[in-house]
């Protein structure tokens, strides 16, 4: 089979979901409406809320939601085989990932632009929105463990890239330095920043960071401190001095890297090496359930909710722009996780992918940066250039998630426990907090089983918001089978994954058979099983008192119920 | 491809570009300013807070200069707002 087969086979799926799945639901179902007054028209505030063309949002919108999720995400979910990554990639976007998109944002849209807790206060419970917010404050701290672990198995393997990247830190604090205080052109910033980035990726072939740490630079705990250093720094400056100049520039290392990806299946034609199917249970799991919470992002992902209501929804001009800006911005995804897995899947041997995914084992941040080299070695890139090009797209799209997250969880922590001591309300501390909580599960934890963790968070995180979308639905007196039966899927199948997790880890805990990772000492190892084994068991816990009120609100707006008439009869 | 769609797709791909790597930019630009907005509010319309931080003359000689935001301003501070908000 043919990667490049398998890429057009994406573009066709992606192509007929939009036109005629997203197509039906837009025009007869949610009956979207060019002439309706939209939020970002309604309470323009020149800040939040601000009519915006949907070319610049379609491009806002897949920027916010793909990050490294739908990279790593598909390159673990090989270890199955490439069929059944691809099968989850195509039905999961096709049938639930653009809807969940699409509702939740619409949803929004019709409620004045509330973000989702409000949603869960005025359609499901007062409580769920407190349960919600604490749901999403566990689950960005795994996500950020997840993505620290990923940053720290990329760069022990490959020690070309810290270099490059503290250059690229450097060429993003120039820019913001040129753009805000000496009032530069944005062009010639442009220039001189991306250069400096391409400069400081040459180096780092060169200076290595064994040359310069030794021994340090083979220990994972030194490059995820580093990493947990580099979003520290970045969430307690302003945000224009580092963290978004930063990601401008950035920006145009990671197209450059997946432009190249891109035209090297093209021209190469790579045939695909890994097995269509490898076989049913792996290391972290069975094919069921645990598949589909390692693939979230590029088939259906709980983050895509916060970023549709809260930011893309507000600034809409019409109703008729969100099919193409949020169910657009998924499709394309789902292509984009294609191409990741194709740089796992057609660009290295299956042999030498197995052997990097060991517990241990530098990880998919590596085999991404190693396969996107070898695919950007057939249009004439050097390896070694490719190499730390491919490395620095995955740290800097990690590190790009991460420092937003800290950047929140310093809010969430000021304003959740802020009033219990006056030092909780210091922006630094509370940054520190939550650096240090996600250091001790990057450094305890095996990133796969942390990967799992914030997956099923996030995908249980997806069920939710279609839970609140059905009850609008039901509210408005709509159909809502297509949002309800992918809200069981993924709640069953989740729990079930983090369930299977959880009885994983603290069985091992409790039977003292647990084994140290390579660099990881066994009471690590035995406090990293046992703290992520309870933090699924609250993330069950959470989503269960949510789907009970969920449950009550979805029989109390039901079409045959009281309130269900009403709402039909309006 | 007439011309007009020629340059119909090459403005799409611009506002798709600059929407990827700068629209973020932009957004944090506005919301800084809006805080800077909402301070210099707070400081000339203090007393109707019952906060007097400056003295009235000064206010009312300033108060040409805030009247256009004020539309803006009561929006941004009447709508509810979570955690989430945050993250967008």
């Amino acid at each position: 089979m043919n990667a490049l087969l398998l890429i057009v086979g994406a573009l066709a799926v992606a192509v007929l979901g939009y036109r005629f799945y997203a197509g039906f639901i837009d025009q007869k179902v949610i009956e979207a409406d060019p002439n309706r007054m939209t939020p970002a028209r309604m309470y323009m505030d020149g800040v939040d809320f601000m009519p915006t063309p949907k070319n610049v949002l379609f491009g806002y919108q897949f920027k916010s939601i793909a990050g490294a999720g739908p990279v790593v995400g598909a390159i673990i979910a090989l270890q199955w085989g490439w069929l059944p990554a691809l099968l989850w990639l195509f039905l999961g976007v096709f049938f639930i990932g653009w809807v969940h998109d699409y509702v939740s944002g619409m949803v929004a849209m019709r409620n004045d632009g509330l973000s989702l807790g409000a949603l869960a206060y005025r359609y499901i419970s007062p409580r769920a929105r407190l349960i919600l917010l604490a749901f999403i404050y566990f689950y960005l701290l795994l996500l950020a463990g997840a993505f620290g672990g990923v940053i720290a198995g990329a760069l022990v393997k490959l020690t070309s890239g810290p270099v490059a990247i503290l250059i690229l830190a450097l060429a993003g604090a120039l820019a913001g330095q040129m753009i805000y205080r000496w009032r530069v052109n944005v062009l010639l910033m442009t220039v001189i920043c991306v250069g400096l980035a391409f400069l400081g990726i040459k180096i780092g072939e060169f200076l290595t960071a064994d040359k310069i740490l030794g021994t340090v630079a083979q220990s994972k705990f030194t490059w995820a401190l580093f990493a947990i250093i580099f979003c520290f720094t970045s969430a307690v400056l302003p945000i224009w001095r580092f963290a978004l100049p930063l990601n401008y520039v950035a920006f145009y290392v990671v197209m450059f890297g997946l432009v190249g990806g891109i035209l090297g299946i093209i021209f190469g034609l790579p045939p695909v090496q890994a097995p269509a199917y490898n076989q049913f249970v792996i290391g972290i799991g069975p094919l069921w359930p645990i598949l589909f919470v390692t693939i979230a992002c590029g088939a259906i992902s709980g983050w895509h909710s916060m970023v549709s209501t809260c930011g893309t929804c507000r600034q809409l001009e019409k109703e008729t722009d969100a099919k193409p800006v949020l169910a657009g911005a998924m499709f394309t995804e789902m292509v984009l996780a294609v191409v990741a897995l194709m740089t796992a899947a057609a660009a290295i041997p299956f042999s030498q992918y197995q052997e990097m995914m060991k517990p241990g084992g530098p990880g998919a941040g590596a085999v991404f940066a190693t396969g996107l080299s070898n695919l950007m070695h057939i249009i004439g890139l050097p390896l070694a250039f490719g190499k730390t090009v491919g490395v620095v797209i995955i740290v800097v799209l990690a590190l790009t998630v991460m420092q937003l997250v800290l950047r929140f969880m310093k809010v969430a922590t000021i304003e959740l426990v802020g009033d219990y001591h006056p030092l909780l309300r210091n922006g630094t501390v509370a940054t520190f907090i939550a650096a240090v909580l996600t250091l001790f599960l990057v450094q305890t934890g095996w990133w796969q089983f942390l990967w799992i963790l914030f997956g099923g968070a996030n995908q249980l995180l997806s069920s939710l918001a279609l839970m609140v979308a059905s009850a609008w639905l039901l509210s408005q007196g709509k159909r809502a089978t297509f949002t309800i039966i992918p809200m069981w899927f993924m709640f069953i199948t989740t729990i079930a994954a983090l369930l299977y997790t959880s009885y994983n880890l603290l069985s091992k805990v409790f039977a003292g058979q647990v084994k140290a990772a390579a660099g990881q000492s066994l009471l690590e190892a035995t406090i990293g099983n046992g703290l992520m084994g309870i933090v699924a068991l609250f993330l069950v816990v959470a989503a269960c008192f949510l789907l009970a009120d969920g449950l009550k609100a979805l029989k109390r707006l039901r079409p045959e119920s009281g309130a269900g008439m009403m709402a039909a009869a309006k | 491809m007439t011309e007009e769609e020629k340059k119909g797709f090459f403005k799409a791909l611009k506002e798709f570009i600059y929407g990827m790597a700068a629209h973020d930019s932009a957004r944090f630009a506005l919301k800084t300013r809006a805080s800077m907005e909402h301070l210099f509010i707070l400081v000339t319309m203090g007393d109707m807070l019952g906060v007097p931080l400056l003295p009235p003359y000064y206010s009312l000689r300033l108060l040409p200069y805030v009247v256009p935001q004020i539309s803006t301003w009561k929006r941004r501070m009447l709508r509810e707002k979570d955690l989430t908000d945050a993250l967008a």
